[in-house]
């Protein structure tokens, strides 16, 4: 009886949830194994979806785009964050300061990088070329080898405040004894990060890297506005690959079946991630 | 409780407005108008209603941006507006998904149209829309610049060979000759590419649409030719990053001395660098070849579920004399007879209206958005220098014709 009425009161949110979040869920699902009269074709959509080169290519894009952000993010951020933590004149100011690119809409940002990054107008190449760094300037969005690590650069400069926020905010609950016992010991500077600091840190770390990944992987804004995924797919990630599928190309099925695959690998890689880092509680101390 | 009642609120105030958007009277005419014509447009509204009392021309202002989704929705909600202006590649779309009616009743003087406009929106042996506007792109360039490379201003390329000639003499101290595009939005560099396929007798695709044709000596050639000004230096180091817009900004900023546009960019270079001397040519073709461009524009269209199509259908034919066509159009009117107005007397504009006989529609098929993205990614490796022209439309050309079975 009591728990009928729990029920009863959690019905109305559990309805909304349903339509909301399982309701989309399972029509994605429906709508990749059908054709767009909603005729049941099976797995076609799946091999159609696979046959272009693009997907593949899609994919390696998306490993590195993500390997790349997550790498840079949390170092800086840690670095960062470390930084932050020490005593000095307008701490305060300049940890707002930090705080600034994360907080810049994205697509704000990505027009003013792909402005600075370009060839002819671009204050980078300007910088670079009145210096005398470069000979004549550099087509950053428009050469194989550098588009994508710009485009990455630009996600660590977006997202890298994030982390040191958030390690900020674990560094500051070490008790202030775990330092003292440590100095006691004889430890230096970097033994204190090494052996106080990051042990502490460490479910911080874990936790924002695991938000990290799930970001990177939905990431979509800064390349596509950019880019648009080219040159010649050179940063076409699958996300973007879905996107275009289905409101430039108007082929809702396929984008459902790449998406279902998309869900499935994120899938996968988020539960090894939590199994191998963030189910260790005995470790930390 | 309140919650509710709000939202019963909010839901009645939703309906009352959808009901007051769609409540027209029996004489009105509801007309969605782009916003660049907006004032030209009340106007002819007024001279109609002034002469026809007892019809209520209703103008509901539509801008470019998101315009084929809005038009799509409200076709599809079946509470369209009576009259729609779209360009002319949408229109064999709705005209196969039965949302706009024919007007073969309702167009006048058919054999005053340009005939490309008139193919543009037939299908199955009916006029699905009436075309208004027509243009292509032609060549703007620098006639100082010209000067400085010691090049006749008066004297524009006429052939593939010129035109490599002059840009090589225009390029030089930070100057590129002729910018293509390379990136941006597809349609951008299929509209600057393409004609130079077309006029050396290739194409995409074959007529009947069963075979892609990208791969042939002709595609090859001329797409070596485009991506040439690029791989060689005659164009900007940015090409790849380049749409239609940055070209007209490197060309305001005199970095690009000649570059394909339409004749709409012409007040826009005017208005910020007054010194700039305009110059403007046909695109140039090869050697005893006729030149050809894609032909754009827009075109009326009159939904399946117009309230008032009878009434509508007399304004189309009233904005469509050969003096109020004339009249509205920003570029160029698809009648012949307007062209001969005053109004396009003017010799900046006579490149561009001599192009229009040589301007083509694209194709209509399905799966067009990924042709040409694939046609797109293969440029796009050419400039890369990933892979060579043959190699690069031989990839492509598969991609296509694997979306054409």
């Amino acid at each position: 009886m009591k728990s009928n009425t729990g029920l009863v009161f959690a019905l109305p949110a559990l309805i909304v949830l349903f339509m909301l979040i399982a309701y989309p869920v399972f029509y994605t699902g429906w709508l990749s194994v059908t054709n767009d009269q909603g005729q049941f074709t099976g797995l076609q959509n799946f091999s159609a979806v696979l046959r272009p080169r693009v997907t593949t290519q899609a994919l390696w894009n998306t490993l590195w785009w993500v390997a790349g952000s997550i790498f840079f993010q949390v170092l800086l951020g840690v670095t960062a964050a470390i930084l932050l933590n020490q005593n000095f004149m307008g701490r305060a100011l300049v940890r707002s300061i930090a705080l600034i690119p994360w907080v810049i809409p994205g697509i704000v940002a990505a027009t003013t990088w792909a402005w600075m990054f370009h060839t002819e107008f671009g204050i980078i190449n300007y910088m670079l070329t009145s210096t005398g760094a470069l000979d004549e300037p550099v087509g950053w969005l428009t050469r194989s080898n550098t588009v994508m690590p710009a485009m990455i650069a630009i996600n660590v400069w977006k997202l890298f405040p994030f982390v040191a926020i958030m390690v900020l905010a674990g560094l500051q609950t070490i008790p202030q004894e775990l330092y003292e016992a440590a100095r006691m010991d004889g430890a230096s500077y970097w033994e204190e990060v090494r052996h106080v600091m990051l042990p502490q840190i460490r479910p911080v770390i874990t936790a924002v890297t695991l938000l990290l990944v799930i970001w990177a992987l939905n990431a979509i804004t800064i390349i596509y506005a950019i880019t648009r995924g080219g040159p010649a797919n050179r940063t076409v990630i699958t996300p973007i690959q879905i996107f275009r599928l289905a409101f430039e190309n108007v082929e809702f099925n396929q984008a459902a079946a790449l998406s279902v695959m998309f869900f499935a690998v994120v899938m996968l890689i988020v539960l090894a991630y939590i199994k191998a880092f963030a189910s260790q509680p005995g470790e930390v101390q | 409780m309140k919650s509710l009642k709000l939202a019963g609120f909010f839901a009645l105030s939703v309906l009352s407005t959808v009901t007051m958007n769609t409540g027209a009277q029996a004489g009105d005419v509801v007309w969605w108008a782009p916003n660049w014509g907006e004032e030209r447009a009340r106007t002819l509204a007024q001279k109609y209603m002034a002469a026809n009392p007892g019809t209520n021309i209703k103008i509901e202002v539509t801008v470019a941006n998101g315009l084929p989704e809005r038009v799509l929705t409200a076709l599809r909600s079946g509470a369209a507006p009576d009259i729609i202006e779209v360009q002319h590649g949408w229109v064999n779309g709705y005209a196969q998904g039965d949302l706009i009616v024919p007007l073969d009743d309702t167009i006048q003087d058919k054999e005053d149209y340009v005939k490309a406009a008139i193919d543009y929106v037939s299908w199955n042996g009916k006029i699905w829309a009436m075309p208004y506007r027509i243009e292509t792109h032609g060549v703007i360039y620098n006639k100082d610049h010209f000067k400085e490379a010691g090049l006749d201003p008066e004297k524009p390329p006429k052939t593939w060979d010129d035109l490599i000639a002059a840009a090589k003499a225009l390029t030089k101290s930070g100057r590129y000759g002729f910018g293509i595009t390379g990136g941006g939005e597809v349609g951008n560099t299929i509209f600057r590419s393409l004609p130079f396929i077309w006029m050396n007798g290739g194409d995409i695709i074959s007529p009947d649409m069963k075979k892609a044709v990208l791969n042939s000596p002709e595609a090859v050639k001329a797409v070596e030719f485009y991506t040439n000004f690029y791989k060689q230096g005659l164009a900007p180091k940015s090409t790849l990053e380049n749409d239609g817009l940055a070209l007209r900004r490197l060309f305001i900023a005199s970095t690009v001395s000649a570059y394909q546009s339409g004749q709409f960019d012409l007040p826009a270079i005017q208005k910020e660098n007054p010194n700039i001397k305009l110059g403007a040519m046909m695109i140039p073709a090869p050697a005893g070849k006729k030149t050809a461009a894609v032909l754009g524009g827009w075109s009326y269209v009159i939904p399946k579920s117009a309230k008032n199509p009878v009434e509508s259908k007399k304004f189309l034919q009233f904005l469509n004399t050969t003096e109020n066509q004339g009249y509205y159009t920003d570029t160029f009117p698809a009648r012949t007879s307007s062209i001969k107005l005053p109004r396009f007397d003017d010799s900046m504009l006579k490149p561009f209206a001599e192009m229009l006989p040589y301007g083509r529609p694209v194709p209509v098929h399905k799966n067009w958005v990924k042709i040409v993205q694939a046609y797109f990614d293969g440029i796009q490796r050419i400039l890369l220098g990933d892979q060579s022209v043959q190699k690069s439309m031989d990839e492509a050309n598969e991609e296509i014709q694997a979306l054409l079975n």
